[in-house]
């Protein structure tokens, strides 16, 4: 990970450097004196770059002063709000990775700084644990961001609940990297319990208490796999009052069962468990930032697969709350762990919110494409919340609907309910059967459009997005905390 | 469509609508008939001279259809409302009307299913009150009733000229039609229309139909698609389900049922609607993925997949109407993608556009009409970023979000006007199913759109 450290406003006597530029106003003092140390050549540089200070606007100007090899000038346009700042500060990590010394120029207040600190750190995130042979050319050879402020201190202190949002989202991106041999529901169990070194709590019910409890849609999903199903409950008690309970799909690996999925891009089904990756992230980054929170994380851990012990379609299975599925298509696996989870999640801690988050449906990416995650809620408060939310933390959402035109689709012949209701509408039957499992104020978060970047964007690189942390984390700060 | 108030009638057949609690009609045969009013229930009572059909009143419109659904082979019908409110006998009407709608016309023997519903009486002590209320409703039923009509009319009798001899009904009650034909369309430049419809033997051509209203105001303009057969053209679609594509004019006939309703009620607002119609064929004039058009306001586009043609040729008349018309608002209607119905299902439309208070009042007047809207979001216009030319139609490979895609592609050529676009795949024609409510709507045809744009227009007034 990049580390960033914050130092006093001066010009560095060397090294890179990376400055972030308003349009239309003065570029500040520290901008004179390096344009002075360049001849002047920062101010020449801008006209034939057409660099203006427009947002997202760079102009990497080389070789103008012996001290600093390389400068890089960065636009925030007229009014930068703090998101801006991590934007700049993703793109001016990105411009400066191969230097060995970089200082960035945020010229804003201490917030501002710190948020272009937790830009440059999250745009440069890697998961390169497999990789055996990467060329040292190919790696970023930058390992320390200075990062100047007028009050280095308040910097500092503004960093730190972005740090652990920061700390939050890689542990979210790193499990979801995380190939299915190596994370299974046990595995990623394990995971949770670093959690405990931050003061939270951590339970994991294996096989015989999910058994004896009665866990039978969890228990189905997994009974085709050869690793065994794990509920982890982690709680982190900030505050005293009902929790707000976080609950997240957790297939490690989905085949879709005897409903095998085609073989192009079953590789993506390692992220399967994305929502759950999500609900750990936040966990961990409440528990880092010591929210004022009481806030209980649910995951559901089970991998998906086809054998001589798998669910069939046309299984019928007793879920926690007594009711019965009918399973029609084992690749709609997510809504059955959902179902338990929920159900588990209200008899047990009776949160004042649910909120699950799971990649639940390919019909998601084909209704809201990649720029929403779907919210389905029965509160209309908590669906304005989350959608604000979203907005503030860029990881927005879009509401779809329910409602009884939908419910009807999922009735079966011989049981309470069957697992589908067909392609029309599938993101809403899918929040519609897990909506038969819920007990008070809930939203459902469909992320299988998000959780994955098949392309770089501003502050996400390709690959896990740990969509949701931010947005959670978010959501708690303005909302649930006392 | 024959709907009287009055205070008698000759019908074999009479409803009445029990509200739950009240006394009901002939209690005893009613009691073994296990009628208790209940909702969503009736029961047949047959008697020496005509039969009676005792109807849970709910809402009046339900209730209505209820009625109708059953009784499928009566062609005329009688409800009780001397009981109910003049507003409530009109809504009875409304929805008896609909759910009595049936294609019959091709038929050369009687439907064994039933028959069309041809007369109502509705039973009222005020007539003239009730059919004060009817008025109100009268066009918007009419209208949709007629855009059923041409959705269900099959495409080798609906031609895009098929199409506009029809339109000779709205010239009657006085709506202002002009055709622009191929030769015109060149001339101008729709070279999107040109190129969808450029492989049918059946030309394409643009009705442009104008209601001047009372008021002195920019008009509110109408678009709809009107693809009277869609084969997907070089992208040929798969045969299973093709004969569907029929309906893919449902746009164009939506907007003409709203003229029509418009009409019929002598609205002040003045409207235009505005149809390019043209038949998706293929042959050796069709257009092919990967050429490039210019529409009529000079936007070069890479075609894509020639299955997505009705965004281009919504291109060119939403361009024609901005350029021509100086809308006050823009609202187009179109069967447009498959997506949308994958992200909503066949229980509302998706509500695309970039105008908060046309969003509103457009989700108000189909919640007061029962055609629900669900807002849905736009992409970032590099979504359809083209290597070779302005823009991109749509993009290719699974799972593409493609409603919203197409709609962000529509954006491009509204200007400043403000704009909604409707995309009713999946709620142009209701089939027997899982999602179809056979007490609650007729089969087939829904003309969805025309009572929801007719509320609309009447709010602008």
């Amino acid at each position: 990970m990049l580390d960033t450290s914050f130092a006093a406003a001066a010009l560095p006597d060397h090294g890179a450097l990376a400055l972030l530029l308003r349009q239309n106003s003065p570029h500040g003092p520290l901008f004179e004196a390096a344009d002075q140390r360049c001849g002047g050549a920062l101010s020449r540089a801008m006209a034939p770059a057409s660099f203006t200070g427009k947002k997202g606007q760079s102009c990497v100007v080389l070789g103008a002063a012996e001290a600093h090899p390389r400068i890089v000038l960065i636009g925030l346009g007229p009014d930068p709000a703090p998101r801006v700042f991590e934007e700049a500060g993703a793109s001016a990590a990105l411009a400066l990775a191969r230097e060995e010394t970089a200082t960035l120029i945020p010229g804003g207040t201490a917030a501002d700084a710190a948020h272009a600190a937790l830009g440059a750190q999250l745009r440069t995130y890697r998961f390169d644990r497999y990789r055996t042979k990467e060329p040292a050319d190919d790696k970023p050879r930058l390992t320390t961001l200075t990062i100047l402020a007028d009050d280095p201190g308040a910097a500092r202190s503004a960093h730190a609940p972005l740090a652990a949002a920061r700390d939050g989202v890689f542990l979210a991106r790193d499990l979801a990297s995380e190939p299915p041999n190596v994370l299974y529901p046990a595995e990623l169990a394990d995971r949770c319990r670093a959690l405990e070194q931050l003061g939270a709590t951590v339970e994991i019910l294996d096989e015989a208490a999910l058994t004896e409890a009665g866990f039978g849609a969890i228990l189905a999903v997994a009974q085709g796999s050869a690793r065994g199903a794990r509920v982890v409950v982690m709680h982190w008690k900030g505050a005293e009052g009902a929790p707000v309970a976080l609950i997240g799909k957790g297939v490690t690996f989905d085949t879709g069962g005897i409903s095998i999925k085609p073989a192009p891009n079953m590789e993506d089904m390692k992220w399967d468990m994305a929502g759950a990756a999500a609900v750990i992230g936040t966990m961990h980054t409440l528990a880092a930032r010591k929210a004022r929170v009481n806030a209980v994380g649910i995951v559901g851990l089970v991998e998906n697969m086809p054998s001589g012990t798998a669910m069939r379609p046309g299984d019928v299975i007793r879920s926690l709350s007594g009711q019965t599925i009918e399973v029609q298509n084992t690749d709609a696996e997510g809504r059955l762990v959902l179902a338990d989870l929920l159900w588990y999640a209200q008899d047990r801690f009776a949160p004042r919110v649910s909120i699950d988050l799971a990649t639940l449906t390919g019909a998601i990416i084909v209704a809201l494409g990649h720029h929403h995650a779907g919210l389905f809620s029965n509160n209309d408060d908590l669906a304005t919340q989350l959608l604000a939310a979203g907005i503030a933390s860029g990881e927005e959402l879009w509401r779809m609907p329910l409602g009884e035109a939908y419910d009807k689709l999922i009735r079966s012949d011989i049981a309470d309910m069957k697992n589908i209701g067909g392609r029309p509408g599938g993101s809403i039957i899918g929040a519609q059967f897990v909506q038969r499992f819920v007990r008070g104020p809930w939203a459902h978060l469909d992320i299988a459009g998000m959780a994955w970047a098949t392309k770089d964007s501003a502050l996400v690189p390709k690959g896990a997005t740990a969509f949701g942390v931010r947005l959670l984390d978010q959501l708690i700060a303005a909302q649930f905390e006392s | 469509m024959r709907v009287r108030f009055s205070r008698s009638s000759t019908a074999p057949v009479r409803v009445v609508p029990v509200t739950r609690g009240a006394a009901i009609p002939r209690p005893e045969r009613a009691r073994v008939a296990g009628f208790t009013a209940a909702p969503g229930t009736a029961a047949l009572l047959v008697g020496r001279k005509r039969r009676l059909l005792l109807v849970a009143l709910d809402e009046p419109e339900a209730t209505g259809a209820l009625a109708i659904a059953r009784l499928p082979h009566d062609a005329h019908v009688a409800i009780d409302a001397r009981l109910l409110s003049p507003a409530t006998a009109a809504s009875l009407a409304a929805g008896a009307m609909l759910r009595g709608w049936r294609f019959d016309r091709l038929r050369t023997r009687p439907d064994p299913d039933g028959t069309r519903l041809e007369r109502l009486d509705v039973l009222t002590p005020d007539p003239d009150a009730a059919r004060a209320a009817w008025d109100q409703l009268r066009p918007g039923v009419e209208g949709a009733l007629f855009a059923r009509d041409l959705v269900a009319e099959p495409s080798n009798v609906l031609t895009p000229q098929g199409l506009v001899a029809r339109l000779a009904r709205l010239e009657r009650e006085g709506v202002q039609v002009e055709v622009l034909n191929a030769p015109q369309l060149a001339g101008e430049g729709f070279g999107a229309l040109l190129a969808v419809g450029g492989a049918s033997v059946h030309p394409p051509c643009l009705a442009i139909l104008r209601w001047p209203g009372a008021a002195n105001a920019d008009p509110a303009v109408m678009v709809g698609k009107g693809v009277t057969f869609d084969t997907g053209g070089i992208s040929i679609k798969p045969g299973a389900g093709m004969w569907d594509m029929r309906a893919d004019m449902a746009g164009a006939a939506a907007c003409v049922g709203a003229m029509l309703a418009l009409a019929i009620r002598r609205s002040p607002v003045p409207a235009v609607a505005v149809l390019p119609l043209a038949e998706n064929a293929i042959g050796a004039l069709s257009y092919r993925p990967g050429d490039v058009l210019r529409t009529y306001d000079g936007t070069t586009v890479e075609v894509v997949d020639t299955d997505a043609e009705g965004r281009l040729i919504l291109a060119d008349a939403i361009g024609w109407s901005v350029r021509n018309l100086r809308p006050r608002a823009l609202v187009d209607l179109a069967t447009l993608t498959g997506a949308i119905v994958t992200s909503l299902g066949h229980d509302r439309a998706g509500l695309f556009g970039s105008d908060d208070s046309l969003r509103d009042a457009l989700i108000a007047a189909g919640m007061a009409v029962q055609e629900p809207l669900w807002p849905m979001p736009l992409a970032p216009s590099e979504d359809l970023q083209s290597d070779i030319a302005d823009l991109l139609q749509c993009t290719s490979g699974a799972r593409q979000p493609d409603a919203l895609l197409a709609a962000t592609f529509l954006r491009h050529f509204v200007a400043d006007v403000p704009w909604a676009h409707l995309d009713i795949a999946g709620v142009e024609q209701r089939e027997r199913g899982p999602w179809y409510d056979a007490d609650r709507h007729a089969l087939g045809a829904t003309g969805f759109g025309v009572r929801l744009l007719d509320r609309w227009l009447a709010g602008l007034a």
